[in-house]
């Protein structure tokens, strides 16, 4: 079978001025369909500008990207939108709820975006599993840490992605909250067969993946 | 999430819509008081009851606005033409301390024409410096008959008060307006009454024949050419007002939809990461503007309501006129200037990389 994402030789580099900083220099990897895969590394060894580049959210300086047998960056803008917005859910360090609505409409949001509207069942088996159901009507500013990091993988995993990137999710919690997350989070991995891709540099949570991709200054060191 | 993004921001959202009713108010009380002015005027001279006026050549079609005044013993000319009944001269004075505009009149000869006023209060002039004021005018200035009131620096006694509708306000004796005036034996028009108004036509064309430099109007053909569109200079004003009505309207939809992108800069990264695409960003601005457009509409259109009241409330004379054309023309003006105001920011957020805009502090 052939892995879900699949990189060659990826190069990121960032243009300040007259000054270029590699963030990427020459990322091979591979995962596989259904696996929960954690990138470790130090503060800014180019752990989430692979997950962006992944994400199709940023362009790569050269190299490819294949994600579900697509290559991400062959795809015009509109193309790679449409595809991320089928294929990918993304869960964010700093949870990036919109303060303006409730947990239940930012949940629907990620469905109305897709536009194949709300799957009544599956918004509950979610946020049930996710154990969000009685703060629906909470908004971001109601909520803990942990609960708003809960709707947003409902979020991103409402519309079934294939692949779920998370970047620091734990980053911005307590260590019980943590917990909570990422067994959430395995929990969304075995339930709903989604790949997950986990940038983390905390140990701890990069443990509960299946396998632990380690980066330095912009490259890949053990997968 | 439009209607939270409204509700949560109220400053913003309550400073858009009253833009946009402002704006809405300003093209509608410009019209409708340039309109409601002009009917008014038009609707005084249709109600004198004459069928024909002549005016000195190259008259103002606003009448007041020149002297250029012709000959008493024109009148009887005129009054012995087929098919005339009576004949009044009026001699035009303008009152600048007031902005009013006086009628010097003939009162046996007004009469005539006219078949006289309805007084409501008082009687005709008595006296050389007698004056008559309408209902509205006496309302106005809280006018009462005996009341000394002053114009062109002389003061004149209120002999009576008359029911509005006949050509002016204010109205004081012929010989008086020639007197103040430096012009014995002078008038600044004739309305003319014929035996019949089927022989207005033919009365025009008799008066043209001798004095073929004048202006020989039927009283209806001066009522249908008293509106905006027949008056360049006033379809010039009105458009200058509504230019910068829109304007205004389009300047503050702009400003705010401008920093509403800034300030959310982060969420239009969350959506573009949900997978948003352009065409849906652009989409949500400009449906965000297009409902305080709306909001503002509605605005307008009360503030419009409560204008008109106000100024009927301070000035009684004023006719402010309303049509429903205006009030459409007022709603796609204020939509397409917030459309076009909403367009730039809507784009530029539209624009913006999901990776800088998620990073956005």
């Amino acid at each position: 079978m052939e892995p879900i994402i699949a990189t060659q030789d990826l190069e990121k580099v960032y243009r300040i001025g007259r000054v270029s900083i590699p963030a990427l220099r020459g990322v091979s990897l591979t995962v596989e369909e259904g696996e929960f895969v954690a990138v470790m590394g130090p503060s800014g060894c180019g752990k989430s500008t692979l997950l962006h580049v992944l994400g199709g959210l940023t362009r790569p300086t050269s190299g490819k990207v294949l994600v579900d047998g697509n290559d991400l960056f062959a795809l015009s803008d509109a193309e790679r939108t449409r595809f991320r917005r089928h294929k990918i859910g993304f869960v964010f360090q700093r949870f990036n709820l919109l303060p303006t609505l409730t947990a239940r409409d930012n949940i629907l949001l990620a469905q109305h975006i897709q536009g194949d509207g709300c799957n009544p069942h599956r918004f509950e088996t979610v946020t049930n599993m996710l154990g969000i159901a009685d703060k629906l009507a909470q908004r971001p500013n109601e909520l803990s840490g942990g609960e708003q990091q809960r709707v947003a993988i409902a979020r991103a995993a409402i519309c079934e992605p294939k692949i779920l990137m998370a970047d620091e999710p734990t980053g911005n919690l307590d260590s019980e909250s943590s917990a909570v997350v990422l067994n959430m989070m395995r929990s969304v991995n075995q339930e709903f067969r989604q790949t997950i891709l986990m940038i983390t540099h905390n140990p701890e949570a990069a443990a509960v993946a299946d396998r632990i991709i380690e980066m330095r200054d912009g490259q890949i060191i053990s997968k | 999430m439009i209607a939270q993004n409204i509700l949560r921001r109220p400053i913003r959202t309550v400073i858009s819509v009253l833009a946009v009713g402002i704006e809405v108010s300003m093209v509608m009380l410009v019209v409708g008081l340039t309109h409601g002015m002009l009917h008014d005027s038009a609707q005084r001279i249709g109600g004198l009851g004459a069928d024909v006026m002549v005016q000195a050549p190259h008259a103002s079609m606003f009448l007041g606005m020149t002297s250029a005044p012709m000959p008493v013993k024109l009148g009887d000319y005129f009054a012995r033409l087929d098919h005339v009944k009576a004949v009044t001269p009026v001699l035009f004075q303008f009152d600048p301390s007031g902005v009013s505009l006086i009628w010097g009149i003939d009162m046996k000869t007004w009469d005539r024409v006219t078949g006289g006023f309805a007084y409501l209060r008082g009687g005709p002039f008595t006296g050389p410096y007698d004056l008559l004021v309408d209902n509205w005018y006496a309302r106005q200035n809280r006018v009462r008959v005996g009341q000394v009131v002053k114009l062109l620096n002389h003061g004149f006694t209120v002999s009576g008060i008359v029911e509005h509708g006949k050509g002016s306000r204010l109205f004081i004796p012929l010989q008086t307006a020639e007197s103040l005036a430096e012009q014995q034996n002078r008038a600044s028009i004739f309305f003319i009454k014929c035996t019949n108004p089927g022989y207005t036509d033919s009365v025009i064309n008799a008066i043209k024949k001798l004095l073929p430099n004048y202006t020989v109007l039927s009283v209806q053909e001066y009522m249908s050419l008293l509106t905006s569109n027949d008056l360049p200079a006033l379809t010039d004003f009105i458009t200058v007002l509504v230019a910068i009505a829109v304007t205004i309207g389009f300047l503050v939809i702009f400003l705010s939809m401008y920093t509403t992108i800034a300030e959310r800069t982060r969420e239009i990264g969350i959506l573009k990461s949900l997978g948003a695409t352009k065409g849906y960003i652009i989409e949500l601005i400009l449906e965000e503007a297009g409902i305080l457009s709306l909001a503002g509409i509605v605005a307008g259109y009360l503030g419009t309501w409560a204008g008109r009241m106000l100024i009927h409330r301070a000035f009684p004379t004023v006719t402010v006129e309303f049509t429903a054309r205006w009030a459409v023309w007022a709603a796609i003006l204020a939509i397409v200037g917030s459309f076009i105001g909403a367009l730039y920011p809507a784009l530029r957020a539209a624009q913006l990389d999901p990776v800088d805009a998620l990073a956005y502090e």
